[in-house]
């Protein structure tokens, strides 16, 4: 490896992206924007589902039973209704996502002793969110019916409504939340978000690189000189490798700043890691380049193997412990699972090494690999 | 040095007592999937030659060049460069750090966002050039090359002729021992490419180094030590060009007539090589024993008489497509008399006084003047050629008239209408062809013609006529499915033509339509492009580096740093030339080189190149052949001949001029 | 029929022949470019299946660690409730910084600890509490974990309650009780391959309409083809919207294989509403973010360049378009931000008729969202086209 010639690569690529401003631009917008846009709006927490409540019975108990439903936050209410009917429209329309209804003799049935009736329809479209809204609905209902019990008792066997309550709930469940007390989702989002955008943004700077060299001719150069394959390929990936460290800075700066997000581990090690996860990224991009003839292919493939799966297996919208064994073999070939686990680790348990020295170890494999396909299918005296 | 390094790459070689090639090759075959691209070709080319490679295209020349570069794998054979096996990957980088190459297209090798000295120092860092010895060779090649004063100048505002230097500077600046220049100076204006090879030829000397070179230009394959004529994979001939040429003895009998049709028909009868432009039948006559060319056309010619004859050597141009015919070899289809009788013209199209009006159209680009203040008129069934250097403006014109750029100043009109206001009516009059010949590479030869027929709106019984004309006229016949992108260049310019042509416009723009095509397709295209002005009365404006093509416009501007400067038949522009400059002496010295110093230092300022002779202008044609003769007088010329001028030699000199009148106003400026 | 009559329908003959050779001409290249197609395919068949069939977002067999001070019969009896399918225990930790350790290093997601003297001190009457330590870096599954647990625990609560009340878990119809029943609409199994499946053919069909149109230009310039269509009498209009007209017959393609290829067949989505509907819709949405891809080729030079941009619009589309990320719970202005984005229409309108049986008469004001924004991308990119080229 000679590295005047590597940095005579990586020189003139850092020319020519500095001379497309547009590009240039965009290689730093990108991240940022997508950060704050995601930091901000990407809030898994189902807060203000839409509620419509039909109270047929219209007694102080039912009226309280809904004002729970109401005061929550977790919902919005929209109005009372008459029937069912009405619902219907709404509930399509997507105005409505959760409907209590109270049936007749609500307040009765409860004063008598006798078990109430209710019934919730929830909108399962979208299947985490009625799960979501089922645990808050069953959790609400759970407290009224202990109070509703309480008392009962009270009056029933003049204990007081305090001691009544005692009775019903003897078992207590404290619920610690490690890692993100108040589990305020931000907090876990922002480190996922840094995975995440350095899984999308990094193999689009790369992936019409080599492949442009090759549309326009300019590529003989490299085929026609002593130049390794090797250097041309670490050449070739470094400048943007450097672009992605910055915005692994950026983002820290970001997330830490902007969003709050505690970081407990050490920057070094967590700096380290980051630049094994961009090479990463980098490295698909610049895979994807070598492999391909068109950079309209380079362009939508990489799409279709970054992006999409960025969505779904990244680990930020949804758990990789939630993912089939099919889908789970997705995420373990994305470097994004293992770096999430070193940004986790970081930011939220402030551990190091010791403790992600696997992953730091396959992030390293991973770019090795990545290394080796683009060497082996990168050939400077190719058959066409 | 080079000595020592050839002699340690041919230890490897059993035959050490011969004097080892640089380049062996031997029974060499390349297939591109089922496509043979070259079908066993053996050549050497020995240490400090420049060896040619010419052919139509298709032959084979960038795949043998690409795999003597050690960037391109072959399927069997054998290729030694300096001694050295190529059979496998590490064997052919083993060789590299001697090897100079540039591929094919201009200036497509380079950086465009990178200056001059950006890209000159990228490939010397990729060649590991010491720093030391960087700085003066760049500083002797950018004073060479004159790009001295652009150093800092992004490559992509360079003309063709300065990216073509560029290149040509990349690949040297690590002083390889063999250099690879792949169509160097295609798309070069004509003073451009002389100046490209005086330079390659300075350095190629200084260093003894060895050149593979091929081109399309037959008048630069004169100045190679040896050339092979390559078709469909395999060498047609091989030699010294004089060999080559003398490989079909012929003379050339030029007459000219008003109305050819007849003698046409009767020539062609006895002589199978007849290029016809007009009123200009070039009537190629093989030597006969005994038998004088002139006196055999006149006889053919019987009661046509012609109002002039003329004959001269053939060029090489001539003999290659001779030798092509001789042995059958040849991409053209066995063509009728002329071209498809086209049908009926299109009966709505007005006549106009002048189908080309521009009246002082300025182009600005962000304070840099393209086009100022150009003027010129082209009549209907005129042929109008717009010559100039690269950057000259020539492409901007084109692209103002045909409505992609607006003037910044000025006015035109096209087919009788506003050029600015009428913007529609005049796109379905026209035709345009630009300098890539755009076509859609992925679709087939069927399918852009039709797609263009679409465009224009053509009902679908005149499309499928039209297919079948333009199928006939480009003689695409038998690769209607065929994609574009798999055509030899040649057919896919005269597809592009063809798409350019489906509707039948009234002005054809033409812009550097030749620009890369070989000389046989080039010729074939000039007679369509004829048969179009004449018979059907089109406009046509066009644009080329072949001056030989420009011979054949009826009329020419010659465009200089966005102005026009001449504007004149061809013969009025010689017959101007000859009263300024005076009389062309053509000499045919043993040494080109020493002759054209010593030339020079004997005073005679104008010497120039012409492939392998000396152009020479003289007011005094007796006496100055008696001062030559002085001069040359230790190694005396084979010849010093008055002769007719060309365009190219008018090109040359009326360029070489307005060069000089720039370069002296900024000396003045700047003392 | 007079002249006038007779040439303006000339014209619009032309216009049409023009339109639909130049959308021959875009389906040709695309079916020439044999890389692109697999891609086409592949992200419609195989790349839905994978996502519909891969993605379970219950809480599955959460790894529970126990650290029971108590080791009683209660506490074990509380414990034996903490079951598949959302629970599984995988051991006892011997004191808290085991657990914890555990906790650390990710083998488990929550350790559940039972104080000493727990079921002596539930028998005597006195409340007691269990704790639960859980992982909430995903704060999703956090949320469920705790939402499950204390569902759990509530139970137990309420029976052991009950038992000391004197009302017997069995008779519990005879307290005053609340009996919620819930009643899950449109899916009621929650089947979570439905909603993937949809989930990702939208978004790959946003994909493909923005970088499609979007290359196809570029590569026009790149390639200087585009010179040559404006010379020719073609309008802008003419030399974008083919371009739109083809992608969209694509897309529309590709969409119905992975309907009738994929959603119905392996994961049987109920199609609730009516499909002519839907691929119309679908078809109105592909064409306005058409729109979007060509505004992206007109601003850029390079691929490069388009590529860049297409991701900053593509990125928070995907992710922000409210099938993840319910809009009610965003900030204000992330909510205006994707109000303006189509795909929050398109996932309205397509999960209304898939999964609700939905009618135009419902999907209405989704439909005149779609509409209103592509008309606007669709405006501005014929717009930048045109002042750029003319």
């Amino acid at each position: 490896m000679n590295l005047r010639r590597t940095v005579a690569v990586a020189h003139k690529e850092v020319r020519e992206i500095i001379r497309d401003r547009l590009f240039f631009s965009l290689a730093f917008i990108v991240p940022a924007v997508l950060m704050v846009l995601f930091g901000y709006g990407l809030s898994l927490d189902v807060e203000k589902l839409p509620l419509a409540i039909i109270d047929r019975d219209g007694t102080s108990m039912s009226r309280e039973y809904a004002h729970r439903f109401i005061d929550s936050r977790y919902f919005d209410f929209k109005g009372y209704s008459f029937s069912e009917r009405d619902l219907e429209q709404p509930i399509t329309d997507n105005l409505i996502r959760a409907a209590i209804v109270i049936p007749e003799h609500f307040q009765k049935d409860l004063l008598q002793g006798r078990p109430a009736h209710i019934q919730t329809f929830i909108d399962g479209t979208f299947p985490f969110r009625a799960l979501t809204a089922k645990g808050y609905a069953i959790a609400i209902n759970a407290q009224i019916t202990a109070d509703s019990l309480a008392s009962y008792l009270a009056q029933t066997s003049g204990m007081s409504v305090a001691e009544a309550a005692a009775v019903f709930q003897p078992v207590k469940l404290e619920v610690r939340y490690l890692f993100n007390q108040s589990l305020k989702s931000i907090w876990s989002l922002a480190p996922k978000l840094i995975m995440v955008i350095l899984m999308i943004s990094p193999p689009f700077l790369t992936a019409l690189g080599v492949v442009r060299e090759k549309e326009t001719g300019s590529i003989y150069n490299i085929y026609a000189s002593t130049l390794s394959r090797g250097e041309y390929l670490v050449g070739k990936s470094v400048p943007y490798i450097v672009i992605s460290t910055l915005n692994v800075l950026f983002l820290w700066w970001m997330a830490t700043g902007l969003f709050g997000a505690p970081f407990k581990g050490s920057f070094v090690f967590f700096l380290l890691s980051s630049v094994l996860y961009v090479t990463c990224t980098t490295g698909i991009g610049v895979v994807v380049s070598v492999l391909v003839r068109t950079q309209v292919a380079a362009m939508i493939g990489t799409a279709i193997f970054t992006m999409v799966p960025a969505v779904l297996y990244s680990g930020v919208l949804i758990p990789i412990s939630s993912l089939s064994r099919s889908a789970k073999l997705v995420a373990y070939l994305l470097p994004g699972m293992y770096y999430t686990n070193i940004v986790m680790g970081t930011f939220l348990k402030g551990v190091g090494f010791s403790a992600l020295w696997r992953d730091v170890l396959v992030l390293l494999i991973y770019a090795m690999l990545l290394f080796s396909i683009g060497y082996a299918f990168f050939r400077k005296r190719p058959n066409s | 040095m080079g000595e020592t390094q050839v002699v340690a790459g041919c230890s490897h070689s059993v035959e050490a007592d011969r004097i080892p090639a640089v380049i062996r090759v031997s029974a060499l075959r390349k297939e591109y999937g089922k496509q043979s691209a070259i079908a066993g070709i053996s050549l050497e080319v020995q240490k400090g030659e420049i060896y040619g490679l010419i052919g139509p295209d298709g032959a084979g020349k960038s795949s043998l060049m690409k795999i003597v570069a050690g960037v391109l794998t072959f399927d069997a054979g054998e290729i030694e460069v300096f001694g050295v096996s190529l059979n496998s990957d590490s064997n052919a980088e083993r060789i590299k750090d001697r090897i100079g190459f540039m591929p094919q297209g201009l200036g497509l090798n380079l950086y465009p966002d990178l200056s001059i000295e950006e890209n000159i120092d990228f490939f010397a860092n990729l060649r590991l050039v010491q720093s030391s010895q960087l700085t003066a060779r760049k500083q002797k090649l950018l004073e060479m090359t004159h790009l001295e004063a652009f150093r800092a100048r992004p490559m992509k505002q360079l003309s063709g002729g300065m990216k073509q230097k560029l290149g040509l500077i990349c690949s040297l600046i690590h002083e390889p021992k063999l250099l690879v220049l792949d169509e160097p100076t295609t798309g070069v204006d004509p003073v451009s490419r002389r100046d490209f090879w005086a330079i390659l030829g300075v350095l190629l000397k200084e260093h003894g180094t060895t050149a593979l070179v091929s081109t399309a230009y037959m008048d630069e394959a004169t100045r190679f030590h040896r050339v092979a004529l390559l078709f469909g994979g395999q060498v047609v001939a091989q030699g010294a060009p004089e060999e080559i040429q003398q490989l079909v003895p012929a003379r050339i009998v030029a007459i000219t007539i008003p109305s050819p049709a007849v003698a046409l028909s009767r020539l062609r009868a006895e002589f199978p090589q007849i290029e016809a432009l007009g009123s200009l039948l070039q009537v190629f006559v093989e030597d006969k024993a005994g038998l004088d060319a002139r006196a055999r056309v006149v006889r053919v010619l019987g009661d046509v008489k012609p109002a002039r004859v003329e004959t001269m050597d053939p060029q090489l141009e001539d003999v290659f497509i001779a030798l092509l015919r001789i042995k059958k070899l040849t991409t053209e289809p066995d063509r009728t008399s002329t071209l498809p009788a086209a049908p009926v013209s299109n009966p709505t199209q007005p006549k106009t006084p002048y189908a080309i009006e521009a009246k002082e159209l300025v182009r600005d680009f962000g304070g840099f003047k393209a086009v100022n203040k150009v003027s010129f008129r082209v009549a209907p069934g005129e042929i109008f050629g717009l010559l100039g250097a690269n950057g000259a403006g020539k492409t901007t014109v084109i692209k103002m008239l045909t409505g992609i750029l607006p003037p910044t100043a000025g006015s035109g009109s096209v087919a009788g209408a506003d050029m600015q206001t009428a913007g529609r009516k005049i796109k379905e009059r026209i035709g345009y062809m630009s300098q890539a010949f755009s076509l859609y590479l992925d679709l087939t030869v069927e399918e852009n013609i039709k797609l263009y027929a679409g465009i224009y709106g053509l009902p679908a019984s005149v499309a499928r006529e039209r297919f079948r004309w333009v199928v006939q006229m480009a003689g695409l016949e038998g690769r209607e499915s065929k994609a574009a992108q798999s055509l030899p260049m040649g057919l896919r310019q005269r597809l592009a033509l063809g798409c350019a042509l489906v509707h039948r416009p009234q002005i054809l723009f033409l812009d550097e339509p030749t620009s890369g095509v070989d000389p046989v397709g080039r010729r074939r295209f000039w007679e369509i492009l004829f048969t179009l002005a004449r018979e059907e009365g089109v406009a046509i404006l066009v644009t080329t580096h072949y001056m030989n093509e420009a011979e054949h416009c009826d009329h020419l501007a010659l465009m200089f740093a966005g102005r026009v400067v001449a504007d004149a038949s061809p013969s009025d522009m010689k017959s101007e030339v000859e009263r300024q400059s005076g009389k062309l002496v053509e000499i045919d010295a043993v040494h080109t080189s020493a002759a054209l110093d010593l030339l020079v230092k004997a005073g005679f300022k104008g010497s120039v190149l012409f492939g392998s002779r000396i152009h020479v202008f003289s007011k005094d044609v007796p006496g100055d052949t008696e001062r030559i003769k002085a001069a040359l007088s230790e190694d005396p010329a084979r010849s010093i001949l008055p002769r007719s001028l060309t365009m190219e030699d008018v090109f040359v000199e009326r360029v070489m001029a307005l060069e000089q009148a720039v370069e002296t106003t900024k000396n003045g400026a700047v003392s | 029929m007079n002249q006038a009559q007779l040439a303006a329908g000339s014209r619009v003959i032309i216009w049409l022949r023009r339109l639909r050779v130049m959308t021959q001409k875009e389906i040709l290249q695309l079916s020439r470019d044999k890389v692109l197609l697999f891609l086409v395919l592949y992200a419609f068949s195989a790349d839905i299946y994978n996502a519909g069939s891969g993605v379970t977002l219950q809480l599955k067999r959460a790894a529970t660690a126990v650290h029971d001070l108590d080791h009683s019969f209660a506490s074990r009896e509380l414990m034996g409730r903490f079951q598949p399918p959302h629970f599984s225990i995988i051991g006892e930790v011997a004191n808290e910084a085991a657990g914890l350790q555990l906790l650390d290093r990710g083998t488990a997601m929550a350790v559940i600890a039972f104080p000493p003297q727990f079921q002596r001190d539930l028998l005597r009457g006195r409340t007691v509490t269990v704790q639960m330590q859980v992982d909430a870096t995903n704060s999703v599954l956090g949320f469920l974990a705790s939402s499950y647990a204390s569902e759990i625990v509530g139970e137990y609560s309420l029976e052991a309650g009950m038992k000391r009340a004197g009302l017997s878990p069995g008779a519990q119809l005879q307290a005053p009780v609340v009996l919620n029943d819930y009643r899950v609409w449109f899916n009621p199994n929650q089947r979570d391959d439905w909603f993937m499946s949809i989930s990702e053919l939208l978004n790959v069909i946003t994909a493909f309409a923005i970088l499609l149109p979007a290359a196809a230009l570029v590569r026009e310039k790149e390639r200087g083809t585009i010179e040559q269509l404006l010379v020719s009498p073609l309008t802008a209009f003419q030399v974008l919207f083919p371009k739109i007209i083809s992608m969209t017959a694509v897309i529309l393609a590709a969409t119905a294989i992975s309907v009738f290829g994929i959603l119905q067949p392996l994961f049987e989505v109920p199609l609730r509403g009516s499909l002519m509907l839907f691929f119309a819709v679908t078809m109105l949405y592909v064409f306005c973010i058409a729109g979007l891809g060509l505004f992206i080729g007109t601003v850029t030079r390079n691929l490069s360049q388009a590529s860049m941009l297409a991701i900053l619009t593509l990125a928070p589309m995907m992710f922000l378009s409210g099938v993840w990320t319910p809009p009610e719970a965003m900030p204000a202005l992330v909510r205006y931000a994707m109000y303006i984005s189509p795909l929050h229409y398109y996932v309205d309108a397509s999960y209304a008729i898939l999964l609700k049986g939905a009618g135009i008469n419902v999907i209405g004001h989704s439909l005149v969202g779609i509409v209103l924004l592509g008309g606007l991308l669709f405006g501005l990119g014929l717009w930048r086209f045109r002042s750029q080229f003319a």
